[in-house]
């Protein structure tokens, strides 16, 4: 009777036991795989917003990493597989959130490089202008300055 | 040198100064392009295995660019094929990939990295296709760039 139970509960296992770790599985490769393609579609935009994402797409490599092992180990170690997984589900989300402020030092450091340029540029036509105008008149007052001690004297 | 060269050459180092200072925020218009291709056990554009046993890994290296003007996520299926297999610039070849590798890439950089496949059916000329698929933000799904190389084979069974 003992032995009917236990096979009877085996049984039960196999049928429902092992397509529900199954199923988890899968949901856990889905829910990474969407968490990294979400942490990319912010990190594009950061990019795109002039944001150093370098050290995001290497956080973004990794994960995608952790997620081909687990792929590749899932059978033999599911328990590892798993683990790798909720590694790879952090770093997107860590990723995802660390891409606003990625942007805005990106945004900030391109208006402050449009302000240097425009400025530059402003700052270069004001003194050729100025050249322009008083040009003659630096000249000769720097001409003055640097042979008005000069003395001429006749030759022979 | 006389007044009129000196304007000259104040307006010319004018305009050259001014380009200069605004370079860095004119928006550059070249055309976007991502990179693949498919080197050697030596890294390098030779030494193509031509003549495999069905089952055996073999090691080749897979080269990706991406000069698209932003970062990108692509994705390389590897896919077994034969002589009958249609595949083009614009339509990928209609078989399940037998592996499939992910990876993300700023702007203007490329990687190289190995790959070990094998071929699981014996014959002659048969296709190891690599093809690039990269993401599109918008739809949340990976689309097919067009870019596909391949190696042709002899498959023997042992």
């Amino acid at each position: 009777m003992k032995g009917s139970a236990l096979a009877t509960l085996c049984v039960i296992f196999m049928l429902f036991g092992a397509p529900a770790a199954s199923a988890a599985s899968q949901g856990a490769f889905g829910g990474a795989s969407s968490a990294v393609q979400e942490a990319f579609a912010a990190v594009q935009s950061a990019g795109k917003d002039g944001g150093n994402i370098s050290a995001l797409v290497a956080e973004l490599n990794g994960a995608l990493s952790l997620i081909q092992k687990a792929a590749s180990e899932n059978s033999s170690d599911p328990a590892q597989a798993a683990a790798d997984l909720g590694s790879a589900l952090s770093i997107a989300q860590t990723v995802n959130a660390t891409s606003a402020s990625v942007a805005q030092q990106g945004l900030a450091a391109r208006q402050l490089q449009f302000e240097l340029s425009i400025g530059a540029a402003v700052a270069i036509v004001a003194v050729a202008v100025a050249l322009y105008v008083y040009g003659d008149r630096i000249y000769h007052r720097l001409w003055l300055r640097i042979y008005g001690g000069h003395v001429v004297r006749r030759v022979g | 040198m006389d007044r009129d060269t000196a304007v000259l050459v104040l307006a010319v180092v004018t305009i050259l100064s001014v380009l200069a200072a605004v370079y860095p925020i004119i928006p550059t218009n070249s055309e976007p392009f991502s990179e693949l291709g498919i080197l050697g056990p030596t890294q390098q554009i030779s030494g193509y295995p031509s003549t495999v046993v069905a089952g055996q890994q073999f090691t080749l290296y897979v080269y990706v660019g991406d000069h698209e003007g932003m970062s990108e996520y692509y994705q390389v299926l590897v896919k077994e094929g034969n002589q009958a297999t249609v595949i083009s610039n614009s339509t990928s070849a209609n078989l399940p990939p037998v592996m499939a590798d992910s990876l993300v890439l700023v702007d203007n950089s490329s990687t190289i990295f190995p790959v070990t496949p094998s071929m699981s059916t014996a014959g002659l000329n048969q296709r190891l296709i690599f093809e690039l698929w990269m993401f599109n933000s918008t739809t949340s799904q990976f689309d097919y760039t067009g870019l596909f190389a391949q190696l042709w084979m002899n498959v023997t069974s042992h």
